[in-house]
């Protein structure tokens, strides 16, 4: 009799969630596919990129109109007023996120792989996600987000099941004390406290939360977890020296995924490295420098195959949750480009936006902070580049339905690896488009490529340090033709050098010092309308006014536009 | 010489200067012995180890401490505060876009304030026990009680959204019109911040005056003064209220410095470009240029508004005038 009444709840249970507690993916725009080489632009004449600060007055202004596009919502009762709107439409993407929980690997009880594994085992994700976020989050396992290329599935998942746990300890020797704390394998002394490390609740309400949930779930396993919550400067500074026994972090990733290298190899583990739980494995070192050095894409398909295997089978750290990019967009406007991997708020929407009524107006987009420089070689802050990214370009860009590369400044590209004695090189040859223009007027040719990538190269500009350092020459064969040679040989680089963004060479040359260089206050050698600030972007930059707005007005010399 | 030493005036400004110079001691020290630095927060997986030494070098954090604070004295002394850490940009530049709107949002809404407090609190304690002092007491109490991002946003929400009659964010409109438009506009777009701090802020201001008017009308000379048959306007102004100015004066000096150091919460509800949120961030992201001349300059402003104070009550209260005996 009970087993059926558990079973009627549990599906009653299901049933409540699936209508209240996940998003109505209804209310959500699905793909919109807009064949990418008809897309000419932009439309809009005129983009003001307004600083709103505070959550709510961002919502305010999208619902009165006074914004049209905001992007990046995170909380969920923004995203169940919005969505419930006639007048927007919004759009969600799953995100380059991922948020964990960390072990010290270097000190027992951690470096007890029954104790990870049955710990993984212990974490309610989907209730976490459902009753943290609504569920606007998606409860992950693995090491490398499902939005990823190179996203694994296939591999050792930790569902939610304590007798599993209780089980893999058992198993292993573990015991029970009275009072119920574990008693390790070989003592007869149960655990003492142990600290999870988090930021504060003021800093971080809903980390905290998730990190209190996680220490409960854990002390129900009989493993006794104190929250220690720190303002995130000093959580930093005791994750780089190594003195923790379990925290909880975040990561914001990029499309590639070398950058398991440096969060599991173990020279990453270092003070300040990127390997803050200190896994050391010879046989996960060797996948990822394959991943690292892979010569072309296939082997680097394998290598975040392999290591995404044997770092579920290690389990260094609990995969958690992995944050969906939410944006809203007033339906006023059409042309939208959006998909399961990118939200509306992309450069090829403003490419191709234009009001559903017909008459041309400006468009008002959301910038949650003002942009902390607008000199594209110190800047790095998100907000800096929301502008700076429409207004330079790279080499190769991103399609926004399946992330891979297609062409930009460059039509097409090669890479070939040579061999000089003991040493490989890989050679990146891209031939650019002959069509482009500066917005100033100068025609762009492969010397711009080869002055911005010395120039980074030969200034060690930090922001752009690890992505030229391993540039030994450039080449320029023709005017439209660079040859960019490497030290050794990685698939990474074709995105390393292709994603750069790319300068002119008759502004770089004047500057003299690039730290305090003012490319947005200095006057265009050659058109005195413009500034300094010239790319071959869509949109050109007039005016900023801090705290205020950033003005920027379309190029119509841009190569789409002809 | 000696005469100079013993010059009440002389030794105030000796003891504002050696007050300075503990500050922007503290300010250098404080600020490095805090955990971590500028480039340990920057927590990128694509910003190598190696990237980050060079970020180190480019902010001078690689030099020894005696040349990094040598450095430092000599930027706040020549009031060449140096570059930002975070923008790159000119510290100077950053204080000086931003001070105009704090100093005209904190300044005119402490004005208001103040002035809307005092004359309600005088009225209350004038008439003790009517409605006007009952409705006072609760308009103040609520006043002050109310956390001012709560009171902002509904604030927003009636007057920027239900009835649209007020700009929700910025000191002015997107496009922004030109010539005496754009002044209207700045005037139109601070008046609900402004108004959001008035609320907040009378009532303290109207409860500390009441009180301290009350203290004053039990005392002898105003039964003295009533006695005589002085009209009860010059009995409120000229004996009351000038007898409990000293108080009020050293309270409204001591506040002033709070004009420049931006309200963090007002500026990020109505986004507005000031100096607190500017000062927060430096903080928070280890600016050391940065939030050091932002402190130097408060701990300037400070000491003035505390010089100012001492000569003021001597202004206001004849008692406490300098070389005066009692008689």
């Amino acid at each position: 009799m009970r087993e059926p009444f558990r079973k009627i709840c549990l599906f009653a249970i299901a049933i409540f969630a699936c209508l209240f507690c996940f998003p109505n993916i209804q209310s959500f725009g699905a793909n919109n596919v807009v064949n990418l080489e008809n897309i000419k632009g932009p439309k809009i004449k005129d983009l003001y990129m307004v600083i709103y600060r505070d959550p709510d007055s961002q919502i305010l202004a999208l619902e009165t109109g006074k914004l049209d596009v905001l992007g990046d919502i995170i909380r969920p009762v923004d995203i169940k007023r919005l969505s419930s709107r006639d007048d927007i439409l919004m759009t969600l993407s799953e995100g380059f996120h991922i948020f964990f929980l960390g072990f010290n690997l270097r000190e027992y009880p951690w470096n007890d792989l029954a104790l990870r594994k049955a710990l993984s085992h212990a974490v309610p994700r989907k209730k976490f996600v459902r009753d943290l976020f609504a569920g606007y989050c998606l409860p992950i396992y693995t090491y490398l987000p499902p939005v990823s290329p190179y996203y694994e599935p296939d591999v050792t998942h930790y569902e939610y099941d304590p007798e599993k746990a209780k089980k893999i300890l058992a198993k292993a020797g573990w015991k029970w004390s009275q009072g119920g704390l574990l008693i390790p394998p070989g003592s007869d002394k149960p655990l003492e406290k142990v600290s999870l490390l988090c930021p504060t609740a003021q800093a971080a309400p809903t980390t905290a939360e998730l990190a209190s949930r996680i220490a409960e779930s854990f002390s129900s396993l009989g493993l006794p977890v104190e929250l220690e919550m720190l303002d995130f400067s000093m959580m930093i500074k005791r994750l780089d020296k190594h003195d923790f026994d379990l925290f909880v972090m975040a990561w914001s990733l990029s499309r590639d995924p070398d950058n398991l290298f440096a969060f599991f190899h173990s020279s990453m583990d270092t003070e300040g490295g990127y390997n803050i739980q200190g896994l050391h494995d010879s046989e996960i070192d060797k996948v990822l420098e394959d991943l690292r050095w892979a010569p072309d894409k296939d082997s680097a398909v394998k290598a975040a195959k392999e290591a995404q295997e044997m770092l579920s089978d290690k389990a260094p750290w609990i995969p958690i949750y992995s944050r969906y990019m939410i944006s809203a967009i007033r339906k006023d406007w059409k042309g939208l480009t959006f998909s399961k991997k990118t939200t509306a708020d992309n450069i090829w929407s403003l490419l191709n936006m234009e009001p559903v009524n017909g008459k041309m107006r400006p468009l008002y987009w959301c910038l949650p902070e003002d942009p902390r420089t607008l000199n594209p070689l110190a800047a790095g802050s998100a907000y800096d580049w929301a502008v700076l990214g429409l207004i330079y370009e790279s080499l190769i860009g991103t399609d926004p339905y399946t992330l891979d590369d297609i062409p930009q400044l460059a039509l097409k590209w090669n890479i070939e690896t040579e061999t000089h004695g003991t040493k490989k090189l890989t050679k990146l040859v891209f031939h650019l488009r002959e069509d482009v223009t500066w917005q100033d007027g100068a025609l762009f040719t492969s010397e711009d490529v080869k002055e911005t990538i010395l120039f980074l190269k030969k200034h060690q500009l930090p922001r752009y340090f690890d992505q030229v350092n391993n540039v030994v020459s450039v080449e320029t064969p023709n005017e439209h033709e660079v040859v960019v040679t490497l030290e050794n040989t990685s698939y990474w680089y074709l995105h390393n050098i292709g994603g750069l963004p790319i300068f002119p060479a008759h502004i770089l040359k004047n500057v003299e010092n690039w730290k305090s260089w003012r490319p947005e206050r200095q006057e265009n050698p050659k058109d005195p309308k413009l500034t300094q600030l010239v790319g071959t972007g869509p949109f050109i930059f007039m005016e900023y006014k801090p705290g205020e707005y950033v003005h920027l007005k379309r190029y119509d010399g841009y190569w789409k536009n002809r | 010489m000696i005469k100079l030493i013993k010059n009440y005036w002389f030794r105030r400004i000796v003891g504002s200067l050696v007050v300075l110079l503990v500050v922007l001691i503290l300010n250098f020290f404080l600020f490095r012995i805090m955990p971590g630095d500028p480039v340990s927060t920057i927590i990128d997986p694509h910003f190598s180890p190696q990237a980050k030494q060079h970020l180190r070098a480019q902010f001078g954090l690689d030099l020894p401490l005696y040349q990094q604070f040598y450095l430092y004295v000599k930027s706040l002394v020549t009031f060449n505060f140096g570059q930002s850490f975070l923008s790159q940009k000119p510290v100077w530049e950053e204080l000086r876009t931003r001070i105009p709107n704090t100093v005209f949002l904190l300044g005119t809404a402490f004005m208001l304030s103040a002035l809307l407090g005092i004359w309600l609190g005088v009225k209350a304690a004038q008439k003790r026990g009517s409605a006007l002092e009952k409705v006072v007491l609760l308009a103040g109490s609520i006043s002050f009680s109310f956390p001012s991002f709560f009171v902002q946003l509904v604030l927003l929400m009636i007057f920027g959204w239900a009835i649209p009659i007020f700009p929700i964010r910025g000191s002015l409109s997107v496009p922004p019109p030109s010539g005496m438009a754009a002044l209207w506009d700045f005037l139109w777009h601070m008046t609900l911040p402004i108004f959001s701090l008035v609320l907040l802020g009378f009532g303290s201001w109207a409860i500390y005056v009441r009180n301290l008017m009350i203290k004053t009308f039990s005392e002898d000379y105003i039964l003295l003064a009533r006695a005589k048959g002085l009209p009860e306007n010059k009995i409120l102004w000229g004996h009351a209220f000038r007898a409990s100015l000293p108080p009020i004066v050293t309270m409204f000096l001591l506040a002033l410095p709070g004009i420049l150091s931006g309200a963090v919460i007002t500026e990020t509800v109505f986004s507005l470009h000031g100096v607190g949120k500017f000062l927060l961030d430096s903080i928070l992201g280890h600016d050391y240029p940065a939030a050091g001349a932002a402190f130097y300059l408060l701990a300037i402003i400070t000491i003035i508004c505390n010089l100012t104070a001492d000569f003021a009550y001597g202004l206001v209260d004849p008692r406490i005038r300098l070389g005066r005996k009692m008689e």
